[in-house]
């Protein structure tokens, strides 16, 4: 536990912070100091994991009203930023599954036409030639299990232990998945018309 | 998608990238055969491309309120269970409600006190919607209070309006009125503080955080209809 106050000018530590104000029992504090902290890293990974908008913001939320009941038996095996990633992880699973249930339900309403509309078909390509948009397709394409390690290690910057503890897989099994990952992105914004 | 590829450094795809990942020592071949170094190269903008994706992202605004009122409302729905957070985040949960609905539901929930309009500015318009160079007209009523301020938040942090009795405020009467040039895309949201006290000076946390205060310190607080300028 660091109790040492920082001197002006020093970058606070949100997880020092948050940690002490739970020895204090002020659940609270921790909650709104992670945050501050981690709600924008958060709020980008569940809208990369979850494709829909509102889902993605709502498992965002749920994952801070999650850690707020279960911060008082958080075990402190882990830092509590990999601690949140693993409760968001969950909700974006759970928003993917809500998500394929009401596409099941919705979508033989709402068939394609039969015949390609040419004009949608051009646009698209036009679209595709946009490499963040291609980009951002191609990562939807990976199966959720894969995006969530390519997510975790490349847009949050997580070490494979930390990987493997929000994952609860082994880290050796993330890293060749996500070394597999990349020639499949590749492959794919090749697809879309953009050269690697 | 697993289809073999036809790049010509697919050994680097096999071997290199799994060396990477595990942070091993790349084998030697890859430092010097060219089509290798390029593979490298390409790889390596991918990840910076997928790193940088989102960096522009940033939650809705009236998040953490929304948070705390979910919160609220579930520990209403249980059997009594020692809810400390009852005794201090009221203000910021009546602040997370009014925002939530005026925010998510604006125009299906116009405010009574706090009439808010745009009136295009001399730009070419694109639409319907506003944009910059338009104008926010805010209009409210003081209704016997004795401070009245009206304030403008972008994007939820940022005050870019907040007057009282001098310009661009202008007062007559009960009545407050002040118009606003907006200077560039993003969520404006008015606000109208009420009340017989001083009135708490804006804070860094933004909007849900100055509502939290201004409500702790007794006052009325109304948020008008927002505004998106794209």
């Amino acid at each position: 536990m660091t109790g040492a106050r920082p001197t002006p000018g020093e970058p606070r530590d949100p997880e020092a912070d948050a940690l002490t104000a739970l020895d204090r029992g002020d659940r609270e504090a921790a909650l709104t100091l992670l945050m501050d902290a981690y709600g924008t890293a958060i709020y980008r990974f569940c809208r990369r994991m979850v494709t829909d908008e509102e889902l993605a913001e709502e498992a965002h939320q749920m994952t801070f009203v999650q850690a707020f009941e279960a911060l008082e038996t958080f075990s402190r095996r882990s830092s509590l930023r990999t601690w949140l990633f693993s409760i968001a992880r969950h909700r974006c699973l759970d928003a993917l599954k809500i998500a394929r249930r009401r596409r099941r339900r919705f979508e033989p309403m709402a068939e394609a036409p039969e015949t390609p509309d040419p004009a949608a078909a051009a646009e698209d390509h036009l679209a595709d030639r946009d490499r963040t948009r291609a980009l951002r397709r191609c990562l939807e394409r990976l199966p959720p299990q894969v995006r969530t390690a390519v997510l975790l290690r490349f847009q949050q910057e997580l070490t494979y232990p930390e990987i493997a503890a929000i994952c609860r897989q082994r880290a050796a099994t993330l890293q060749a998945r996500v070394a597999r990952s990349l020639p499949t992105l590749r492959r794919c914004l090749e697809s879309l018309g953009q050269a690697a | 998608m697993t289809a073999p590829t036809d790049r010509p450094c697919d050994r680097f795809e096999r071997e290199g990238l799994l060396q990477l990942e595990r942070g091993e020592a790349l084998d030697p071949h890859f430092d010097t055969c060219p089509a290798c170094r390029q593979a490298r190269a390409d790889y390596q903008r991918l990840v910076r491309e997928t790193a940088a994706l989102d960096a522009e992202l940033e939650p809705t605004p009236g998040w953490q309120a929304r948070v705390w009122q979910e919160v609220e409302r579930r520990q209403e729905g249980r059997p009594r269970g020692g809810s400390r957070l009852l005794w201090w985040v009221p203000a910021l949960v009546a602040a997370g409600i009014v925002a939530a609905v005026a925010l998510r539901l604006g125009p299906l929930a116009p405010p009574a006190g706090l009439r808010v309009e745009v009136e295009p500015g001399p730009g070419v318009r694109r639409g319907a919607e506003a944009q910059p160079g338009d104008r926010l007209l805010l209009e409210a009523r003081s209704v016997g209070a004795a401070q009245a301020e009206l304030r403008v938040y972008r994007d939820d942090h940022e005050l870019v309006l907040r007057c009282s009795t001098q310009p661009p405020c202008r007062r007559r009467g009960d009545s407050l009125r002040a118009t606003l040039t907006l200077p560039a895309v993003g969520t404006y949201q008015p606000l109208l503080l009420l009340s017989d006290q001083p009135l708490p000076a804006p804070t860094a946390g933004g909007l849900d955080a100055d509502a939290g205060a201004a409500l702790e310190a007794g006052a009325r607080v109304e948020l008008g209809e927002a505004v998106r300028v794209r």
